[in-house]
């Protein structure tokens, strides 16, 4: 008996890994895709109680310390300067632009796009695909490709929608790619997702310098996401004689461990 | 432990790696409790209940990740095969195996999650950050591993 138990399932183990492959290949044919959308939202109703449960948690943990109320009001601070932040940089962005200034405190005003508000209930299972999960979905309007942002500027794009649920895969996965322009020199580049801060890849202009301290907006180009959505801020800029493009690090303005509502903006179509 | 329980116990840890993990992020990893569940459960119940837990923990990953299904089930399979073949061929009772069995099968679930990515051709990450992710990740496991295993063991021990 102990020698059957001790045994080596090379055989389930083989079987096992067959219907793995079989079942990946399948479920990733364009036709099965509502099939695993549905099966992608099971888990959802756990996940969100999950995630409330360790709201309450948190609370409890801050009730110990007798300072819950501290920790409310330094909450609603951190979003005010988020949206303040956001704002500076949008006002600095029109300013350059020469467009009219929009109005930053009502957010479905600022993007100028028509937004769903979706609460984030889970985040991806390792580091290699740095995705949230929203508790909105097809039945909300939202699909695949749709942007994401947040009070304080871009989250991202939703990649999978089931019809309770969705996949965003945020600008933090390693596999993320954006185009934007830094807002004071009017620089272009490429912004690069990465496990901390983003990357860019600044294209250089004759008479243009990029500097530490400069916001980073969309730039539109290429049609992925709609132009002037906060993206971040040059921490530090790295030139190297022999390339022809400067890379500058990022603070991305969201903190994807931080974020618990986010929205989708239904109306900007990629192209 | 039951069937019911071990699985109970396992989308436990499949709600807790994508909803609690992720604040304990460290250099871009986060700990991956299904995967020390899975070695764990290879370490004290023997190779074929690890594989059948690696199989239902992966799928419970897959419902969780952007992607098809079946590809982090894959990637525990082939840990959870992994460690097998080594408590197999050492004292298992040294727990100094199980941390560097962990880190060894951190190393190979990264490896078939990535391979899985590029046979099915979806995206994935530079093979620099990919590298630094899997590393932190294997550290991270090997850490969490040892108390988990004690756990193991005592609950192992308790019914008898």
């Amino acid at each position: 008996m102990e020698r059957r138990t001790q045994s080596r399932p090379t055989g389930l183990f083989l079987f096992l890994c067959a219907a793995m492959l079989v079942l990946a290949m399948v479920s990733e044919q364009p036709w099965a895709a509502g099939a695993r959308g549905y099966a992608k939202g099971l888990l959802a109703p756990l996940e969100t109680a999950m995630t409330a449960a360790s709201g309450r948690l948190g609370a409890i943990t801050a009730g110990f310390g007798d300072n819950a109320a501290l920790r409310a009001r330094n909450q609603k601070l951190v979003d005010e300067n988020a949206a303040l932040r956001r704002q500076i940089a949008e006002l600095q962005a029109a300013g350059q632009d020469n467009t009219a200034l929009r109005q930053a405190l009502d957010l479905q005003q600022a993007y100028g796009h028509a937004t769903v508000a979706a609460g984030v209930i889970g985040r991806g299972p390792d580091g290699f695909s740095l995705t949230l999960e929203i508790d909105r979905g097809t039945a909300d309007g939202v699909r695949p490709g749709m942007v994401v942002a947040s009070g304080a500027g871009l989250v991202g794009r939703v990649r999978e929608a089931g019809p309770h649920s969705a996949i965003v895969q945020t600008l933090a996965d390693p596999q993320s790619r954006v185009s934007g322009y830094l807002v004071a020199s009017g620089l272009e580049g490429t912004i690069f997702g990465g496990p901390g801060d983003l990357e860019m890849q600044i294209n250089p202009r004759f008479g243009a310098t990029p500097a530490v301290g400069e916001w980073v907006l969309t730039s539109g180009v290429g049609g992925g996401y709609p132009r002037g959505l906060v993206i971040a801020q040059v921490a530090s800029i790295s030139r190297d004689d022999a390339a022809t493009a400067d890379g500058a690090r990022l603070a991305w303005v969201n903190d994807p461990a931080a974020l618990t509502v986010v929205l989708v903006i239904t109306d900007f179509t990629a192209s | 432990m039951t069937r019911v329980a071990a699985g109970l116990v396992i989308l436990l840890a499949a709600l807790m790696q994508v909803t609690w993990a992720p604040q304990l992020t460290v250099l871009g990893a986060f700990p991956n409790l299904v995967l020390v569940l899975v070695v764990v459960i290879t370490w004290t119940r023997g190779q074929r209940a690890g594989l059948v837990s690696a199989c239902g923990g992966g799928l419970l990953l897959d419902l969780t990740a952007p992607g098809p299904l079946g590809a982090h089930a894959l990637a525990l399979l082939a840990a959870a095969y992994l460690v097998g073949f080594w408590v197999r061929n050492v004292d298992p009772a040294q727990l100094v195996h199980a941390v560097i069995a962990t880190a060894a099968c951190t190393a190979v679930y990264s490896l078939v999650l990535i391979g899985a990515d590029n046979l099915l051709d979806l995206p994935m990450p530079p093979l620099d950050v990919a590298a630094q992710l899997a590393v932190t990740a294997a550290a991270y496991n090997a850490i969490l591993v040892v108390p988990a295993l004690l756990l193991g063991r005592r609950r192992r021990v308790r019914p008898a």
